[in-house]
């Protein structure tokens, strides 16, 4: 197994590092810093890296068996524009997740989770540049009208409102959120690297695997912290607490979900051999392993609230509580939980579907609106991103509007003017009603496709 | 959502991840009588940082029985050449016999081997006669790079 790498032409490398420094600034203090924190981890390069030897067949789907592309030109026009479009939409979250991090980056308390979120932010801009690197260095005009510095400069121009995928348009509140993003949208981003893996176009395939190792660090960069804050809560500690976390996770989880795109869709990925999963499949994974997070969490609380108890003892507690039970003094409403998968949702099938966090549905937007102020963040209620939330809600409960029409309605930022990627181009948009393009099971996963 | 290997009917191999902390936790626990979790929270966030596939864990009927850390170093103890180092193993006891080390550390020595090591380290408490047994019968031999300590 080898791996290659190299850069992009230097006008492209000289705007990504430009970029760098407009958005990520503490980059200098990460590289001096970099040997006290990460000794003898080898030197981080802004690269792109292919791994070589990996399988030059398509792996699934309806071409099966036939050579992978090595260029656009080698793919039928239908992958190339789907491929195009991902490429495309990860290469927006990449950089999207970085100006989402920097705003509460200095919050942290901990010196040594801040340089791991740090150190995960220069990964993502290493990431975006992989994906910059496969539109910049191959010909993707069969596809695409824009040139690939158009393209390029599209994406670096892009800020938070403006990115292609909902979670990385929300501002984050507190390092809270820092962490728990990493711990929940990172993993969606594991999912979309890993099914890239098998992808039909062979540069995509080959970036996947160094992108899949940094991701591993990313996840533990917001696992271990949750573990240590769920310790702290159980020893009475106030600084993040248990409904501090829920909510968060309750902020994120619903974002993370669409991200996998329409639970109808995925089918055409699969049948032209980029992605081996639909993405109902995917996500229910994803699910079931933010449950196994969120059950972890709670027994690392139970150990550290409750004195002597064995692992044993401290799993049969936990079923105890579940079903109802005061365990040495622990509630379940102590504990955290996974919302339901229909919570708070606004893409896909559950969207508009007003179901609260337990399953429960409600019946007007009111008493809906009455539990979402339980149960999310007090600071994410007051954006914008919420709010346009609630007014897209009300219109679909009065019936001036269908749930599908309103996934196409939420504002976003867009690129009105000019290119320069520190310029303020972007302006909150909302498409016109006759713009909005029909959102269908297979057309809804072209924006819900990939991933930090 | 990883790269496995199926060695056996309801024996898994896969590389390391973060929601392996708590079993590891566990199993640790079960074999040492110690319960460490910032233990391990900090030298799993190490393996994953440094190489999330040179550290494998085992699975039996979907759950984790086993784990096998390590990765390949160079330039240690004069040790120009790439080298990799098993250096940590644990084996849930009420999984024992169904030779989960053995398959663990076959999927890492060829995880070594593709990395361009062309040889695998490790150090063995003399007390422990199992480990030692255990690693002679993969081909270890005992080196000649000797372990020297002193109590400070």
């Amino acid at each position: 197994m080898s791996v290659k790498t190299s850069t992009l032409p230097k006008r492209y490398h000289e705007a990504v590092l430009k970029w760098k420094e407009v958005f990520l600034p503490d980059y200098d203090f990460l590289m001096e810093n970099w040997d006290k924190h990460f000794p003898n981890d080898p030197e981080f390069q802004l690269c792109a890296y292919r791994e070589l030897g990996m399988c030059t067949e398509i792996e699934c789907g309806d071409l099966k068996g036939k050579p992978k592309a090595q260029k656009p030109s080698d793919m039928l026009p239908e992958q190339a524009h789907h491929l195009f479009g991902a490429i495309r939409a990860q290469a927006s979250t990449e950089f999207g997740s970085i100006q989402q991090h920097r705003l509460t980056l200095a919050r942290a308390q901990e010196e040594e989770e801040q340089f791991w979120i740090l150190r995960m932010m220069a990964e993502e801009l290493r990431h975006g540049y992989q994906m910059l690197h496969l539109l910049v260095e191959d010909d993707w005009s069969s596809v695409s009208k824009e040139s690939a510095s158009d393209v390029f400069e599209d994406i670096l121009s892009m800020t938070t409102g403006s990115h292609l995928l909902g979670a990385f348009n929300i501002d984050f509140d507190s390092f809270v959120d820092n962490v728990v993003f990493c711990a929940l949208i990172d993993r969606v981003g594991k999912y979309q690297l890993a099914m890239q893996k098998i992808s039909a176009y062979q540069p995509m395939a080959e970036s996947m695997p160094q992108m899949l190792r940094e991701e591993a660090f990313h996840l533990a960069a917001g696992v271990v912290p949750m573990r240590r804050w769920v310790m702290g809560a159980a020893r009475g500690e106030t600084f993040v607490t248990m409904e501090v976390l829920q909510k968060a996770i309750n902020k994120w989880l619903p974002r993370g979900l669409e991200m996998f795109g329409d639970e109808r869709g995925g089918g055409t990925n699969v049948r032209l051999g980029l992605k081996p999963m639909k993405n109902s499949e995917a996500q229910r994974q994803y699910y079931d392993e933010v449950a196994k997070l969120v059950r972890d969490l709670n027994l690392r609380y139970l150990r550290a609230r409750v004195a002597d108890l064995t692992h044993a003892g401290s799993e049969a507690a936990f079923d105890r509580i579940l079903a109802g039970e005061t365990v040495e003094g622990v509630r379940r409403e102590d504990l955290l939980h996974i919302p339901h998968m229909d919570f708070f949702r606004r893409r896909g099938v559950p969207s508009f579907r007003m179901v609260g966090d337990q399953g429960e549905t409600f019946a007007t937007v009111p008493e809906y609106l009455q539990h979402l102020v339980c149960t999310l963040p007090e600071s994410y209620r007051a954006s914008r991103d919420y709010k346009e939330y609630v007014q897209a809600l009300t219109e679909v409960q009065e019936g001036r509007m269908t749930a599908e029409q309103a996934a196409g309605k939420m504002p976003a930022l867009r690129r009105v003017a000019g290119a320069c990627p520190c310029s303020k181009s972007v302006r909150w948009m909302v498409d016109e009603p006759s713009l909005i393009p029909a959102v269908t099971a297979e057309s809804q996963p072209a924006v819900g496709q990939p991933v930090a | 959502m990883t790269d496995t290997t199926e060695t056996a009917a309801g024996i898994r191999i896969r590389p390391l991840d973060e929601l392996d902390i708590s079993d590891i936790v566990a199993i640790d626990e079960a074999i040492s009588g110690r319960y460490r979790p910032e233990v391990w929270e900090r030298r799993i966030s190490y393996y994953l940082r440094r190489a999330p596939e040179s550290s494998v864990v085992a699975e039996v009927d979907g759950k984790v029985a086993g784990f096998m850390l390590g990765e390949v170093r160079s330039g240690e103890f004069g040790l120009e050449e790439p080298t990799g180092w098993i250096e940590v193993l644990g084996v849930d006891p009420r999984q024992q016999g169904k030779a989960l080390g053995r398959r663990m550390a076959e999927a890492i020595l060829e995880y070594f081997r593709e990395q361009g090591a062309h040889s695998v380290r490790t150090l063995v408490d003399e007390q422990r006669e199992d480990l030692r047994s255990f690693f002679e019968s993969l081909g270890f031999e005992p080196s000649g790079l000797r372990p020297f300590a002193k109590r400070l």
